[in-house]
Order: structure tokens, then sequence, then C-alpha cells
């Protein structure tokens, strides 16, 4: 009988999920549907900040509005509340699941994506450490030529926060910098709306689109191709 | 922001390197840079230090700590002089909204064109020049980062000589004509500067100015407002009104409530300067002065939170660079931020200031302690459902999670249409099976059925639940409708709620089942190859038979056909073959498709002559 075929979002998990797995990473799942606190409040995203918009960020009607989560980060924060009510001292998890943004669509914006976000927590865990399993990610998923390098930037959830680019190296192509996701070492104020003592654990935590690397990877040109139903998409990939 | 180099360039006695390079610096040590055109640079100022660096003198800072070059002079290190007030200015504020300002009387400007200099660099930023006064407190603003405003004083009323300026709550439904001739009307969330004798609306405080008290040709005398206001509350004004300003985009990142003496000071200078204005008094509205607390870390905190090994003097240097003044108590070092520097509150502030400036790139990538791999069972139990089905001929789908109707209503839907999120999986399976029906031949080849499913959310009053659904259709309407039956043994595994039609099934997962139904399953990982695009033009079907000699492959005659169709042949398939009388009949299906093009019937009859040409004209074989 003809074999069917796995969304290219599946394949590319089941090769996240591997490499990280390897690393120490479980995958963690959280709700799509989230409370202010595990998507903007805990995170220490203030309440009058930009991200709350009503451009960026979809509400439900409902007598407590709740949010579409804007970033699997919602499901990190949660897992790290578990390690704070479990008493572990050392946690790493990815999260590669939807999220949803108000914005207009084009040909790199969807108001629905995936995100692979992700963190590693411990007594002493490092931003040389997110460089390295940055490093270690990025070879094994793209290609050894693949490098990291990190530039400053701001997000609520982590202090520092750093850009992340990627080098790619496309086959029979020159080789280019590429911007990749946000990341930072957690902010002191996360780890204590989880439960959990700044001075005693700390961490980083990434996110990017999950969509990008598959399009970086195998040269999709267009991030609208993914959620749309069509097999022709997802015959559209050799293995 | 954008910026100019030229401007830069007057913080620094060293010529500055090219655009290009300070584009660079910037880049990997402090901010983005959006565009580079000329001697241009746009900034991408992020919130946390848009306090300060929405201004030429915070980006000049930022070069002098990164290319480690001394700036001539910092405008907000030079003592401000002071000045005498007056009696004839009274400014009463609601402390709510103005944490401070500062106001004073300028008398005898000349207003009219601004000087060579000042017009230029205000061009060079993409401002346009309007008159000297306007554009001096652009300049100020874009310089130091303090925005102000000027009205002409013959608009407003004194009462015995005295101006009241009243910054004070809006009243529901007051009219405001701004500047640009456009009226709004505001709501009591709002503030605005008002003429207590006369009664005049002047500003929507810290917002935008207004006409009828905006400074013209004939203005002589100004009321000068150089102010600071809740950041909140100007970000929600401006967001109800739709007016995003200068202003209000400095103002809502907060910059230091001791800038508004500084702008005050440059503001007065110019206007001496430029228009001949002098001032007659200033008067300061400043309830609760803000002091900077000290930060204090360690070379050791730092380097934990980084993993690096930088030495004290290293971090002491990246500090002094920044203009971070700090004394060292033992291990710690204890900084006394410069009141500008809102954004360097707790010791991890001063981490990333010390990383930036030395350098991420310093920081050597090191792997995390090995430890094993976690069971990831629930993931296991998902992907071993996703096996199963694709080994029986399923193929997966993701469809969108908006839904014409549902349980869940959106306050704001991308689409007015799409406004709930989608109850259940089984009305996107029914279009995806329809459309799928459309294109299988294109893509699977001649197949009697297509066969989808989908794992996903669905919302529903009884909450979010993880579904799967599946579904099947035949492409041909000679055929009995499809009955779902090999699917069954996981139906029964994790159905809690069987609902469908011949054609599609919606099954809930349970996350406990999920578990144990992984535990020790490896996903199989085929590895995610190069994508190839499908064209958006239709693809045309036309069917070939032949008879061959016996021996003869199937590949032969596909190899043929390819050779003789060409590239507008996407697919070939062989979906009939059978031998008699010592010969071999082929049937193939061809899929012939352009990328840029819909197909003429002329191009599909001259490639279908030319492959039966081809078959014809080989010995021993027969188009049938």
């Amino acid at each position: 009988m003809h074999e069917g075929k796995i969304h290219p979002i599946t394949a590319a998990t089941r090769d996240i999920a591997d490499i990280f797995g390897r690393m120490g990473f479980s995958i963690e799942y959280g709700p799509e549907l989230e409370d202010d606190w595990h998507n903007f409040t805990a995170l220490n995203i203030p309440v009058d900040h930009p991200a709350r918009d009503m451009q960026d960020t979809f509400w439900t009607k409902e007598d407590t509005p709740r949010v579409p989560r804007t970033h699997t980060t919602a499901v990190s924060i949660r897992c790290l509340e578990k390690m704070a009510k479990e008493g572990l001292t050392s946690y790493r998890a990815i999260s590669p699941a939807k999220v949803f943004r108000n914005e207009r669509t084009d040909l790199t914006h969807e108001a629905q994506f995936y995100q692979l976000d992700g963190f590693a927590v411990g007594p002493d865990v490092t931003l040389a450490h997110l460089k390295g399993t940055f490093e270690t990610f990025f070879r094994e998923f793209l290609g050894p030529e693949a490098k990291v390098r990190f530039r400053p930037s701001f997000f609520g959830f982590t202090e520092p926060s750093v850009e992340v680019d990627l080098w790619f190296q496309p086959e029979g192509k020159e080789g280019r910098w590429l911007e990749y996701c946000g990341a930072g070492m957690l902010h002191p104020n996360v780890i204590r709306n989880a439960g959990l003592d700044p001075e005693k654990v700390q961490g980083f935590a990434w996110g990017g689109g999950l969509e990008r690397l598959i399009m970086i990877k195998s040269g999709v040109p267009d991030v609208r191709m993914f959620h749309n139903g069509d097999i022709r998409f997802v015959h559209g990939f050799s293995e | 922001m954008k910026v100019s180099r030229t401007w830069l360039q007057k913080y620094f006695d060293t010529e500055l390197p090219s655009a290009e390079e300070l584009a660079h610096a910037l880049t990997f040590h402090a901010f983005e840079i959006e565009e580079i055109e000329g001697n241009m640079l746009d900034v991408k100022v992020l919130p946390d230090r848009a306090c300060y660096a929405l201004s030429h003198r915070g980006i000049a800072k930022e070069i002098a700590a990164i290319l480690n070059i001394p700036m001539k002079a910092d405008p907000l290190r030079e003592a401000v002089p002071s000045v005498s007030t007056t009696e004839n200015l009274v400014v009463t504020a609601d402390p709510e909204y103005v944490r401070r300002h500062t106001g004073a009387l300028v008398r005898g400007v000349k207003v009219g064109p601004s000087p060579e200099w000042l017009r230029s660099a205000l061009e060079a930023v993409g401002q346009r020049s309007i008159n000297n006064v306007v554009d001096i407190s652009n300049y100020v603003m874009l310089d130091i980062g303090q925005p102000s405003g000027a009205f002409d004083l013959a608009k407003l009323k004194p009462e015995n000589g005295v101006y009241k300026i009243d910054i004070r709550r809006a009243a529901q439904g007051e009219k405001f004509l701004a500047l640009t001739g456009e009226t709004y009307e505001l709501s009591d969330t709002m503030f605005v500067f008002s003429d207590a004798v006369g009664g005049l609306v002047m500003d929507v405080a810290g917002v935008k100015g207004g006409k009828e008290s905006g400074v013209t040709e004939a203005t002589t005398d100004l009321f000068l407002s150089v102010g600071n206001y809740d950041g909140t509350l100007i970000r929600r004004t401006a967001q109800k009104l739709h007016l995003f300003t200068d202003a209000s985009s400095r103002f809502q990142n907060r910059p230091s409530p001791e800038l508004t003496a500084y702008g005050m000071r440059d503001i007065l200078a110019l206007l001496a300067e430029v228009t001949g204005g002098t001032v007659e008094g200033v008067v300061d509205f400043y309830p609760s002065p803000v002091s900077m607390p000290a930060v204090s870390s360690t070379p050791e905190f730092v380097n934990k939170k980084l993993g690096t090994s930088f030495n004290a003097l290293d971090i002491l240097g990246a500090l002094t660079r920044l203009g971070l003044s700090h004394t060292k108590e033992g291990e710690s070092v204890v900084v006394m931020p410069p009141f500008e520097r809102g954004d360097v509150v707790i010791p991890e502030d001063l981490v990333e200031e010390v990383g930036r400036i030395i350098g991420y790139e310093e920081v050597t990538p090191v792997p995390l302690p090995g430890i094993p791999a976690p069971a990831q069972l629930k993931y296991r139990g998902i992907e071993r459902v996703r096996d199963l089905l694709v080994a029986r001929g399923f193929t997966e789908i993701s469809t969108p999670s908006f839904a014409v109707n549902g349980d869940i209503l959106l306050s704001n839907p991308l689409q007015e249409d799409k406004p709930y999120l989608r109850p259940n999986l089984r009305v996107n399976m029914e279009v995806a099976l329809a459309r799928a029906v459309n294109v299988a031949p294109r893509v699977l080849g001649p197949v009697s059925e297509v066969k989808l499913f989908e794992v996903g959310t669905i919302f529903t009053k009884e909450g979010e639940k993880m579904a799967l659904a599946v579904g099947r259709k035949a492409i041909s309407r000679k055929k009995s409708p499809v009955i779902v039956d090999n699917v069954d043994e996981f139906m029964g595994l994790f159905a809690s709620n069987v609902a469908g039609t011949d054609e599609v099934q919606e099954v809930l997962f349970a996350d406990a089942d999920l578990e144990s139904f992984g535990a020790g399953y490896e996903p199989k990982n085929p590895g995610l190859g190069k994508f190839e695009a499908f064209s958006v033009y239709p693809f045309a079907l036309r069917d070939v038979a032949v008879w061959t000699p016996e021996g003869t492959t199937e590949d032969t005659v596909a190899g043929m056909i390819r050779e003789a169709s060409g590239s507008l042949l996407v697919r070939l398939d062989c979906f009939d073959s059978f031998a008699k009388e010592g010969r071999v009949s082929y049937a193939f299906r061809l899929v012939l498709e352009a990328n840029d093009h819909t197909l003429t019937d002329t191009e599909l009859t001259d490639v279908m002559g030319k492959v039966t040409k081809a078959l014809q004209e080989t010995s021993g074989y027969e188009v049938r």
C-alpha cells in the first residue's frame, strides 16, 4: 500500500526532539489558550507593554479574557512553576507548538505559526551554555558549517537578552548570517514569579519560529503554505 | 531613531569611522540597525534603552563606549546654569500625570527660517524644517532626547500680567484642534495644557500641540514647556487618539525627569543665539525629585551569568567606558547610574552592560553537562499515532485554528468571517479532503481515494483538547462510499468521544493513554529534505497505453515517455500492465504542468504527439 507522509512540522520536530533529547531536554506541552499570568505577567511583561496591544495579541471575548498564546515561553514558565512545586533543582525542556500573533500575513509572517521555545535551568546554567547548546543544535539540524552569534537585544523575560543569528550555507550557495531567534538569561523576576529562588537557580531561555528553521533548511519560499491543509505542500518535501 | 554621522561627529574630536563601521559597532554591542542611507543610520532602539538612547547624545555615548573613544563633551554631565524665576508665569499640574514640568517665558523672538546648520541637521535625519523656534525644539529633542513645546504667548490671556497654565485632566468629549488642523475628541483619561484664564486648550500634554496657540511668523513672545509625563498614561492617550508622535514615543519610555532642566538650558541657549529671544524666567514644577539607587555586583556574579572568566579590570573598564561611575567595596562593584540610565536597576543589568560592551563574541560556547535523556513519553505517544496512520497511507495536514463557528469568540479576529477558535477538526478536514481529491493525481498519482489526518488542538466550552481527525474520500464517484475501517484499532485506544461521518472521524486524546502508548516507541525520522514548490497553474492529465515486446521493462517505457515529453512532464505513473500473447501492455498517466502558465490544448497535443511518435517508431511497440 501507498505510504502516507508526516507534515514537515512533525518531521522537523522529530529531528529537534532527537537532538535536544540527547542534550537532556524533555518535550513539554501546555494550553494554546493561555491566561494573562502565563503569557505575560509572570514573564515580566508589564501591564502597558506594547506586546499586549490589540494589534499584536488576540484576546477572547470572555468575562476574563484569555489570550491564544503569543509564545510557547508560556509553557516554559509553567514548567518552572512545576519545578518549584516539585522541588527540582534543574530542568531542561523544549516546547515546539502553535502560537498566535495578530499581525498582517505575508511571505514571512503568519498569524498562527509554530514556535520552538526552550529553557535550561539549574544552579550553574550560563549564557555560554546557551551558545554551546545552540551550536550543537544547529550543527546537527542544519549541517556542520552552522555557527551562531549573539547580538544584544531586549525581552522582558530575560536579562541579559540576545538576538541569535545563525550562519547557514545552503548547498552550492554562499553562506550568510540569518536572524533566528530571541534568547537570554531568564530574568530574576521570572524565576521568582515561578516560585523559584534566583539566588539558587539560573538559566537560559529562547524562542524562535519553527517554520523559519524549515524554510531555511528546505528552501520553502512562503510561510503561509504550512497550515492551509494542502497536501501538495506536505508532499513537496523530499526525504 | 534616525541619526546622522555628521551630527554624532559634533560629540567627538577624532573623526568617526564610516556609517557602515558605526553600524557594525552598534549592531554587535548595542542596537540593531534597520537601514543605512549615506551618512544616516536608522537605529532600532528597544524599550529598555529608549529612556536614554532616542537621542544623538545617547547614541554618541554608546559609540564612545564601544569604540573606546572619548566624547569631547557630554551635555548631560555639564552643569545647568541657574535661571531666575518669574512671577508672571504660574503652572499648576496634576502630579498623577506630570512628573516634572519646567516652563519659561521668553520675550522678543524673531520667528523666521532656520539658519543653514539647523536646517541641514534636521533634514539629514528626515525631518522637515518649519521655522527657527519649532526647529530648535525638534533639534534639542533629537539631540538629547527631551521633547518640548513652544506656544505663542499672545494667544494666551494673562490675569494682571500673570499667565496661568493648568495641566489638567481633559473633560470627557472636550474638543482639541491640533497643529495639523485635525480635531480630536478627548476623554477624561487624557491630560491637556489649558490656559487657566482664557480657557484655551493648548496641547494634549506630551503628545501634540494645538493650532490655536501655535507659533507663527507674528509670534514674538513664547511660553516654553519642557515636561515629563507618566509613560503609561501617555501611551494610552496616544493609542486612543492614534496619535503617535516623536514626543509621545519618548515619554512613554520614561526618560528621567531630571532631563527637563537640560532640555530647557539648551533650548534657551539656542533661542538666544538663533532668534534673539531672551528669557524672562523659568518656573519648575517637580513634586518628587527622583534619585537613582546604586546597583552592586561582583566580577564573580558577572562571570557566573555569562559563563566567562573576565577579570575585574575588563569588567570595570566596560563600566567606565559606559560612564557608569562606580566604587569598589571589597569584592563588590557599586555602580551609581547616571540619571538618564533608568534601565540600570538590578545586578543582571550590569551583567548585560559588561557582556555587550566586551562583546558576546567573547562568550565561548560550552556544552551543558550531560544528563540522561528524558523519557518524552507524551511526545512518543503522539508520534506513534502519526506513524501508524502514515503506515496506512494517510498524509498529515495542518490547518488554521480560526473558524466560522465555535464556542470561543475572539474580540479582535484576524478575519471577521472567522471569529472563533475551532471547536473541532472535522470542518477543516472536509475542506482539505475536497481539495486533496482535486490535486491527488498530481501529488499521489492514480489512487482511488485520498487519506488525510490532522492532530491539533480544539477549543470548546469544556476547555481545550487535543484531537485527531482522520478523513478518507473516494476520488471516483463511481465507487461506493468509503468506510473508515483500518484505523479502528487506535480509534479504540484513544476515543473518549467519537463523532464523524463516513468520510471523517474525530477523536479526543487522553494524556495518560498517550504516555503509556508512547513508552519505548522510537518515532521514525525520515529527515527533512529539499522542498520543491508546486505550480500555481492547473495541471493536465493524459493517458497513453502501449504494447511492447515481451521482456520490456516499465522503466524502459517510462524513460522513453520522459525523454519525449520534455520539461512539462511533472509526474508519470504506470497504472496498468499485463502480458498477453508474447507482448506486454503498459498504461501510463502523464501529469503535465507549467510553472508560469496554464497549458493550452496545442501544447498538450504537441507533447502527446511526440510521445506517441517516439513509442510508435520503436520496433515492436504499438500504441493502443
